[in-house]
């Protein structure tokens, strides 16, 4: 250890303990700067209530995501049904995605095209992608069911991948996706829309297949009824929207439960309270978050984001990992705003070694950079953000109170 | 600094033209074979156009489905190419007639595997390291020697720029690329 890291070691020591000592007197005088949190009630039961656990998935190693159960049942019938559990919950995604290993004995309806079976190839922005047929399916979340739903099974077996435009890497199984499949309820219907009804599509996304050994594919139209598409919008009540409900956390915990419940102003459990309406901008699904001056037009709620992902230019970063690591509990704030909304939000950063220590699955205040300071301009409001506070998502094209779908609402702090 | 003479070159939309053409098969088969022996003479797999040379950009601009617009500026020329989805992708080609940097931004990803070519390798591995190989979804930053790849948005709305170190021209600023 040479004497200059001797040095920064005890200036850090140092600088630690001054922040401890002004903590401790600012507990000492009997008040902090931070904000008082708004009362909190998470929906029990209902028929438009489906628990929510943010317990690390399947694999045990997935932080700040919330899973759920569903159940998916051949289209018609209520008996020949598999329960799939340990599904990520993703407001910031649209369509249900299930590993086709995880359906057990249960057999979907193939979607087609042309009489052609239809695939699909969902890209992530990593280089990752999902691969495998679209299928219908009846699929009950809680109590409530949404008929005949197009959904991805994801199974690289189902056909040889078409490589010149599905590129990447498929993350098609339980170890790759850490999940048994995704739960996009979104602010939108359909996972690719009009960009892919045209018969040449816009974008590469749905795919026809031969019904030869093996199986190849090529680019395809996908008419709106055959796309993979949100559950929600297939509910017969309660479909414009999910309020996602976690309890608050302060310190790592191993599991943390809450609600998705499903609609919004629909029932006696799902009003806007003491939400605010922050309408999201319709064609790009975001608003503008202000923090530390800076403007961020980018900016989006997503609880299928497992951190918070921002750029800062006060918060240090870890030397292992890329998530900020503050030598103490940073309390910030922001300002979100919307076409028409604007609602305040406090918000902690903590330090992501001391988070990651802990082998915990929630973990408060999990924060990383964004992008290339300041060229970027998003801050992702992933899970961290929903712990202690009811946040909406409305869904495109319904009605909802308090505002014009698509927003997202939640009560400003 | 950018932009010192503008120039609105090509607009080529082969697909744009292929439905129009719809009706006469003969030129709707002039056209595709047109794009088969474009495809033939920059195949995709080779045609990386991170790192790659100036005719990679015509690659793309297939894959893409694109429009082309050229501006010169200083110390390079960006090679536009907008999406039928709306989605632009700008490759930053240098003197030396090497796309020394992309950036994209729009409602639907471009092919990564495409516009990073030989870097997406690099990409993808360093994505999976870096948040200590955990599942996860978020923006990705890779910062390693020789590549800065920056991959950000969401559903509707992606965007992010990539650029290759040793490549840039003397004078460029890397926050020129967006």
């Amino acid at each position: 250890m040479t004497r200059q890291n001797i040095r920064k070691i005890l200036s850090l020591f140092l600088f630690g303990a001054l922040l401890f000592g002004a903590f401790g007197l600012i507990v000492g005088c009997g008040g902090g700067s931070s904000s008082t949190t708004p009362p909190q009630t998470i929906t029990g039961t209902g028929s438009n209530v489906q628990a929510i656990s943010v317990n690390g998935g399947p694999q045990s190693n997935y932080a700040d995501a919330a899973f759920t159960s569903i159940t998916v049942c051949t289209h018609g019938s209520t008996t020949n049904c598999q329960v799939i559990n340990d599904v990520l919950v993703d407001t910031g995604s649209f369509g249900l995605r299930i590993l086709g290993s995880a359906l057990g004995s249960v057999t979907l309806t193939q979607a087609t095209v042309n009489g052609n079976p239809l695939a699909e190839c969902f890209a992530y922005l990593d280089g990752s992608f999902n691969w495998g047929p679209v299928q219908t399916a009846d699929v009950q979340i809680g109590g409530e069911t949404a008929h005949s739903l197009p959904v991805q099974v994801l199974d690289d077996a189902f056909s040889v991948i078409p490589s010149a435009t599905c590129t990447g890497n498929p993350v098609d199984t339980q170890a790759l996706l850490g999940a048994n499949g995704i739960l996009g309820v979104g602010p939108e219907q359909y996972d690719c829309g009009s960009n892919c009804t045209s018969n040449i599509p816009a974008f590469d996304q749905y795919y026809q297949c031969s019904t030869t050994t093996p199986s190849t594919c090529s680019v395809s139209s996908a008419a709106l009824t055959v796309q993979v598409q949100n559950p929600i919008s297939l509910f017969t009540t309660d479909n414009n929207g999910v309020i996602i409900e976690l309890p608050a956390v302060t310190t790592p915990q191993s599991t943390i439960t809450g609600s998705m419940v499903f609609g919004i102003g629909t029932e006696s459990n799902n009003g806007l309270g003491t939400a605010t309406v922050v309408e999201m901008d319709p064609v790009n699904l975001i608003f503008t978050t202000t923090f530390e001056s800076n403007t961020m037009p980018d900016s989006f709620i997503d609880s299928g984001s497992n951190g918070l992902f921002f750029d800062s230019n006060s918060l240090t970063e870890c030397s292992d990992v890329n998530y900020y690591c503050p030598t103490t509990t940073a309390n910030l704030s922001a300002v979100n705003s919307g076409s028409t909304g604007t609602a305040s939000v406090h918000f902690d950063v903590q330090n992501a070694d001391m988070l990651f220590n802990s082998g915990d699955a929630a973990l408060p205040g999990l924060a990383a950079p964004a992008g290339d300071n300041p060229a970027l301009t998003e801050f992702d409001w992933g899970l961290p953000f929903f712990f202690g506070r009811n946040v909406y998502t409305s869904i495109a094209g319904t009605t909802a109170p308090g505002g014009t779908t698509p927003y997202w609402a939640y009560p400003p702090n | 600094m950018l932009a010192v003479e503008v120039q609105r070159e090509v607009t080529v939309n082969p697909m744009k033209n292929l439905i129009c053409f719809g009706k006469n098969l003969a030129k709707a088969s002039l056209w595709m074979g047109a794009i088969a022996l474009l495809a033939v003479a920059f195949p995709l797999a080779a045609s990386a156009a991170l790192g790659g040379d100036a005719f990679s950009v015509q690659g793309d601009q297939i894959r893409l489905r694109a429009s082309v617009k050229t501006t010169k500026a200083d110390a390079y020329t960006v090679q536009e190419m907008t999406a039928p989805t709306g989605t632009v992708v700008r490759e930053y080609v240098s003197p030396a007639g090497k796309v020394f940097a992309v950036a994209w931004r729009g409602p639907f990803l471009p092919d990564l595997h495409q516009i990073l070519g030989a870097s997406f390798e690099s990409f993808t591995q360093a994505a999976h390291a870096q948040k200590g190989r955990r599942p996860g979804h978020g923006p990705v930053v890779v910062k390693q020697a020789g590549l800065v790849v920056v991959s950000a948005g969401h559903q509707r709305d992606f965007f992010g720029k990539a650029y290759l170190t040793d490549l840039l021209p003397q004078g460029v600023s890397t926050g020129e690329i967006r």
